[in-house]
């Protein structure tokens, strides 16, 4: 059915009025806030780029930065995977793929809050589960005081990270293999190239479209990573889990700090972009050069 | 148990390969195949221990939150005896657990309701109306999925206090919303560029107008995208601390993750108190999730296909 334009004006209208008044608008005013010395939601003056040099040579943005750099490289990696190996079993694996898939998606049902108290238990040094496990096992000397330890904290969290979404990029994968026509998996079976052979030669390049999809989705949500270190540890210990979501969120409601929180938030979306965009041309070029 | 279900699945796959392949090749075949079955057999079971593994956490959670009373647990691995529940009324009060769920429920069902209708409606026009306006305004619907939410968050506040929202229900549906709301229009678009438009034309001869031929033929429709794009909207909502935190301040508008967080903050616990509040968190979602497993995977498996 073609739409006349009046029409069609006034299908989009709620979606669009929805969109400009509690997004567009909120971004294109937090991009002005970042030129002004606003604290709390009121006013302020232009101040030109002061707040983005200052956040340039501030130790904790530096640090904040770092952190979530090596962060979402670690998670994109290891939860990638993990997944495209679970995924290649369980696509073969047919008896034990619906519960498997289930087991190891419950963990995303969970929310962040509930993920960050629970884990702060097993973490825990006084008589966490998972400081018994490794005194059973005699491996009490190679504990570390997983979130309190500078160079295990950042890490720690990233495990919880992986754990509640491997399933999730798990799924993904597993949803390209079963689309992937049966008869040239099994000829290539048939031809000989069983295993990670026929995985290196065929299945990797049908999995394009799904790698693609999962990178994006894991890069954007780990460069944005927040929650687990605001409920577990506030950016502690030595800023080691300081990162750039978390920041901006100190800055912004615990010290009322809105142009300087904005600023970093304009920083975060910068960043975003760039790394989305290069990846997305990456992704795209190696998904053609595949086909 | 393992090996029978793994040896049942290798006769499936049998039956349907061995009329094909030449006869004379068979003998060199069946040594391969026996190969096969025995890592066929170790793969599940390694896979199976591994989601033990992974599901050992929330086992955890389980049995430690049936303790009784601050004792801490000697075996946090074993459910204890006799199982004790006294923490799990404790928790439902300090939570006004029912109140909580109640406010999300209602956050919950008003936002998809709202983000289902609007996203619906743009995405018809912009589907059947290709004009340059209208792909223009897809792409800026589309570059909306890109945006951190502390990107808008501290404006966004300025602009909720301005329209005198700031702690209203309105006001965290409305945020809700338009936050899904790329990724809505991007997922009815895709889904509608796939249905021919001759049912609906068919409908406009019959004289049917704009809005009764959506409500009659679009909208239906799209009843399998609208059944995801609500799974959607409930974890999304049900998940979220930002939103809730920053907009709601008053305690009797307290959504299920503030509840937990605020219960949590602001009492100091031993794990056997602690734990029962996470699990009234998440019930509601776990109960989601294994009642519309099919919906949630078909959900997060959307974007493979495309």
């Amino acid at each position: 059915m073609q739409i006349r334009g009046r029409s069609a004006m006034v299908l989009i209208a709620p979606a669009a009025l929805i969109f400009a008044v509690f997004v567009i608008y909120p971004l294109i005013r937090g991009v002005q806030l970042s030129f002004t010395d606003a604290i709390g939601p009121s006013g302020g003056n232009f101040v030109g780029l002061k707040n983005y040099l200052h956040a340039l040579s501030d130790p904790t943005v530096v640090h904040a930065l770092g952190n979530t750099i090596v962060y979402t490289i670690v998670v994109v990696v290891v939860q990638n995977g993990l997944a495209l190996l679970v995924a290649f079993w369980l696509f073969k694996l047919e008896r034990v793929r619906n519960f498997v898939r289930a087991g190891l998606l419950l963990p995303a049902m969970m929310a962040f809050v509930a993920v960050g108290y629970l884990w702060s238990y097993m973490y825990s040094p006084l008589g966490g589960p998972i400081d018994d496990v490794m005194d059973a096992l005699g491996l009490h000397a190679l504990e570390p005081i997983w979130l309190g330890d500078p160079h295990t904290a950042l890490m720690s969290i990233a495990a919880i990270y992986i754990w509640m979404f491997l399933g999730y990029t798990a799924t993904i994968y597993l949803a390209n293999y079963m689309a992937i026509d049966p008869a040239l998996i099994e000829a290539a079976n048939l031809d000989g190239a069983a295993g990670w052979r026929r995985f290196w030669s065929i299945d990797w390049r049908l999995l394009a479209p799904s790698f693609t999809i999962n990178i994006t989705l894991s890069v954007i949500g780990s460069l944005r990573v927040f929650d687990l270190p605001f409920i577990m540890t506030q950016g502690a210990p030595a800023d080691a889990t300081q990162t750039l979501s978390l920041v901006i969120y100190n800055n912004s409601f615990a010290n009322y700090q809105f142009a300087y929180g904005t600023t970093l938030a304009v920083l975060l979306l910068i960043l975003t972009i760039v790394v989305g965009v290069t990846q997305a041309t990456l992704l795209r070029r190696r998904e053609a050069d595949l086909a | 148990m393992t090996a029978l279900i793994s040896q049942e699945t290798e006769a499936a796959r049998d039956g349907g390969v061995t009329p094909t392949g030449p006869t004379a090749r068979a003998p060199r075949f069946r040594s391969r195949r026996f190969r096969s079955r025995a890592s066929t057999v170790i793969a599940s079971v390694v896979l199976l221990a591994f989601t033990a593994v992974v599901l050992t956490p929330i086992w955890v959670l389980v049995t430690v939150s049936l303790h009784h009373g601050n004792t801490s647990p000697s075996n946090p691995f074993a459910l204890p005896a006799p199982i004790d529940f006294q923490n799990y009324v404790t928790a439902f009060q300090n939570m006004h657990y029912l109140r909580s769920v109640g406010n999300t429920l209602i956050i919950t069902l008003a936002t998809a309701v709202i983000t289902v209708f609007a996203a619906s409606l743009a995405a018809w026009a912009i589907v059947r109306h290709t004009r340059r306006w209208t792909r223009t305004l897809y792409q800026i619907f589309v570059s909306g999925l890109t945006i951190p939410i502390f990107v808008v968050l501290t404006p966004l506040y300025e602009v909720m206090q301005k329209l005198h929202l700031l702690d209203s229900y309105i006001g965290i549906v409305l945020a809700y919303t338009a936050t899904i709301m790329p990724f809505a229009v991007f997922f009815f678009a895709g889904f509608l560029r796939t249905v021919p438009p001759e049912l609906e034309e068919a409908a406009a001869v019959d004289g049917a107008g704009l809005i009764r031929t959506y409500w009659k033929i679009v909208f239906p429709l799209l009843r399998p995208a609208t059944a995801t794009l609500a799974i959607f909207v409930i974890l999304q909502v049900w998940n979220d601390l930002i939103l809730p935190l920053v907009l709601l301040s008053s305690d009797d508008k307290q959504t299920v993750t503030l509840a937990v967080y605020a219960t949590i903050g602001t009492h100091t616990m031993s794990p056997e108190q602690l734990l029962p509040t996470l699990v009234l968190g998440v019930l509601p979602l776990f109960i989601v999730f294994l009642a519309l497993q099919r919906y949630v995977v078909a959900g997060i498996a959307v974007g493979a296909g495309k």
